[in-house]
């Protein structure tokens, strides 16, 4: 078995959605436990509780079926904004003036790890800072956990923050999205199906009818491939005429990395 | 499936795999003070830095990288244009040095990526893939069990899981807040302990399908991966366990089967008597345990380069049949004090099997299994 299935999606993008920003991120999560937390977590679990159709509000951990779910979050720049303010703060001579609650956001994994705190998922938890192609990255370690036999279900995660130093290296907009993997298997239909993901050092190109996610690689965005993925498993299920689309993101320093993803099972 | 690790380097404080195995079993330490930031404004006196120090250099982790992927490459005599290679880095503070001095030092040069994929690439040109993962003081024991999940399932030939770490000034700053006086070096298990201290380094290891065409003698055999899912910053025992008995049972192997132990021994508050207690209860019905040693004494906490650097130091403890004490520990914990502690001077082993263990911030645990064939 090498596929796996797309059993849910959800964007959460401030810019262009109209989602609240990332300092609002309690009219959907509820306000407790998101203090000191960062802007590219709060963004990411906005996506986690729209995908998983969560109600607004807090939610207590674990929820229904987080034993054993995976956790693959994709993120360039998510707390580098943190790490110039701690830098800042030390060469002002002010260590004290840090609070300790900022330690964690230190560290670059906090997204997953928040992640995984939040719903209760103690399946394999992975950060992937994997430059332009992470967002695929992500998919593509995700559905290798499945794979594998370490998971049965995995949330995978893009997100990247809206702060000056974010913005100057890599000039991405913020915005945050969730896919859910299962294992691909029978089943009542349509559902999508996510072939492996390839890696390349040029862009794919589609099939002729195919629809077409990408091609205009231009941002350093961790979250563009979990981005364009969940837009096009979306996409796909809303269009009866559609069955397949390509998913591409990367650069020309990074290299390319594309993802096929296909309408499987009759459609209603 | 058996997995082969058909080459390997490394790099600390204390020198390449042989030396700083060598250093370790003379009870030697790399620490030395700290450089390139100011002591007093990160109150952080010490570190284990790989030398010189006497100017900063850019992208030291990325060097060091670079250097290990291409020895490792060489030991397993990969070629990029016949076999399906893939990378997949484990790193806790990536090059985020680069953005502190930019931002700090007002440069106009945006850095580079803070990824390792050109690091990778300039060893191994022609590589179909490299993946970063930003995973703590595990990171590297993660991008060992992908590595053995992508040989597995048949999705590559060779992968070359690696560490790499240079230390952060944001990151030092942290561990000087959060302790209370300044820790003069990493004393695992220690009564006395003064917390963490960070190490420089990187690591590099290949695997591949074993076959009767490797002359290797270390086996993966299992690694194992959990979440806490409980709190960032304090270990939680189930997810430690869970990550444990992961990798027994991929392995088809119990605990009963490991004579040694290269634990994550941190030197800190809540790490040490947290695994101390784990260990006590996952060995605790054998009358003689394994024995049980670290690394982090001698090189400082290497960060995501933790786990694959204690992983080489079991395959030499495994292949020599010694092994090294924990440097800087005197006195145990009372937690730790049923494990089989070695202290003071290196330990004869007849032991097949290792547990290596790595955990890291957010609750992120992975456990490695390696043996050695005769």
């Amino acid at each position: 078995m090498t596929g796996v299935r797309i059993t849910a999606s959800a964007v959460y993008a401030p810019g262009t959605a109209g989602d609240p920003p990332a300092d609002q991120a309690h009219l959907l999560l509820g306000r407790k436990g998101l203090l000191f937390q960062e802007p590219a977590v709060r963004l990411a679990l906005c996506a986690v509780h729209r995908a998983l159709g969560l109600p607004p509000g807090r939610t207590v951990a674990p929820i229904d079926g987080a034993a054993g779910t995976a956790v693959v979050a994709s993120s360039n720049f998510g707390n580098v904004q943190t790490v110039c303010n701690i830098v800042d703060q030390v060469r002002a001579d002010d260590l004290r003036g840090v609070s300790p609650m900022q330690a964690p956001n230190a560290s670059s994994n906090i997204v997953a790890s928040s992640i995984a705190i939040r719903y209760g998922f103690t399946g394999p938890n992975l950060m992937i800072c994997s430059g332009a192609t992470g967002g695929l990255d992500a998919l593509r370690a995700a559905a290798l956990l499945i794979r594998g036999g370490r998971a049965t279900r995995a949330v995978v995660v893009g997100t990247e923050p809206d702060d000056a130093v974010a913005a100057a290296l890599s000039g991405g907009t913020p915005a945050a999205a969730c896919v859910v993997l299962e294992a691909a298997g029978p089943g009542p239909g349509p559902y999508v199906e996510m072939h492996p993901v390839r890696r390349d050092d040029r862009r794919e190109t589609a099939e002729p009818g195919w629809l077409r996610f990408g091609g205009d690689e231009s941002d350093d965005s961790g979250a563009t491939g979990v981005l364009r993925t969940a837009r096009a498993a979306r996409r796909l299920l809303d269009r009866p005429d559609a069955r397949h689309a390509l998913v591409t993101c990367g650069s020309a320093a990074d290299g390319y990395a594309g993802v096929h993803l296909e309408v499987a099972g009759a459609r209603p | 499936m058996d997995i082969a690790i058909t080459g390997s380097a490394m790099r600390t404080a204390l020198g390449g795999t042989a030396d700083t195995y060598a250093a370790l079993l003379a009870g030697r330490s790399g620490i030395r003070p700290l450089a390139f930031v100011d002591q007093g404004q990160v109150n952080v006196r010490y570190g284990y830095h790989i030398g010189p120090v006497d100017e900063e250099g850019e992208r030291r982790a990325s060097d060091w990288l670079t250097a290990c992927v291409a020895e490792a490459a060489v030991q397993a005599g990969l070629d990029c244009s016949r076999q399906r290679v893939v990378a997949i880095v484990g790193t806790g503070l990536r090059e985020m040095r680069g953005v502190e001095r930019w931002h700090a030092e007002k440069r106009t040069t945006v850095p580079a990526t803070l990824h390792f994929g050109a690091a990778v690439r300039a060893a191994l040109p022609g590589i179909d893939e490299v993946i970063t993962v930003s995973n703590a003081c595990s990171a590297s024991s993660h991008a060992l069990a992908l590595a053995c999940d992508l040989i597995d399932l048949g999705d590559a030939d060779a992968v070359v899981a690696c560490g790499a770490d240079a230390m952060a000034e944001s990151m030092l700053a942290m561990i000087g807040r959060v302790g209370d006086g300044y820790s003069e070096a990493v004393r695992p298990f220690d009564a006395d302990r003064q917390g963490v201290l960070l190490g420089d380094g990187a690591v590099a290891v290949v695997v591949q399908r074993a076959g009767s065409s490797t002359r290797s003698e270390l086996r993966v055999r299992g690694v194992g991966l959990s979440c806490d899912a409980h709190h960032v910053t304090a270990p939680h025992p189930p997810g430690l366990l869970a990550a444990m008995r992961d990798a027994y049972q991929r392995a088809g192997l119990i605990p009963a089967d490991a004579g040694l132990v290269v634990a994550h021994g941190t030197g800190t508050a809540l790490n040490d008597p947290t695994e101390a207690a784990v260990l006590t209860g996952l060995f605790g019905d054998r009358p003689a345990g394994p024995r049980v040693t670290g690394i982090k004494g001698a090189i400082g906490h290497t960060s995501g380069s933790a786990g694959l650097m204690s992983l080489l130091v079991a395959g030499e403890a495994l292949r020599h049949g010694r092994v090294p004490p924990i440097v800087g520990l005197r006195k145990p914990i009372p937690e730790a004090e049923p494990l089989d502690l070695v202290i003071d001077r290196p330990a004869p082993t007849g032991a097949t099997l290792a547990q290596v263990n790595a955990f890291g911030f957010g609750g992120v645990n992975a456990v490695c299994l390696l043996e050695v064939t005769s």
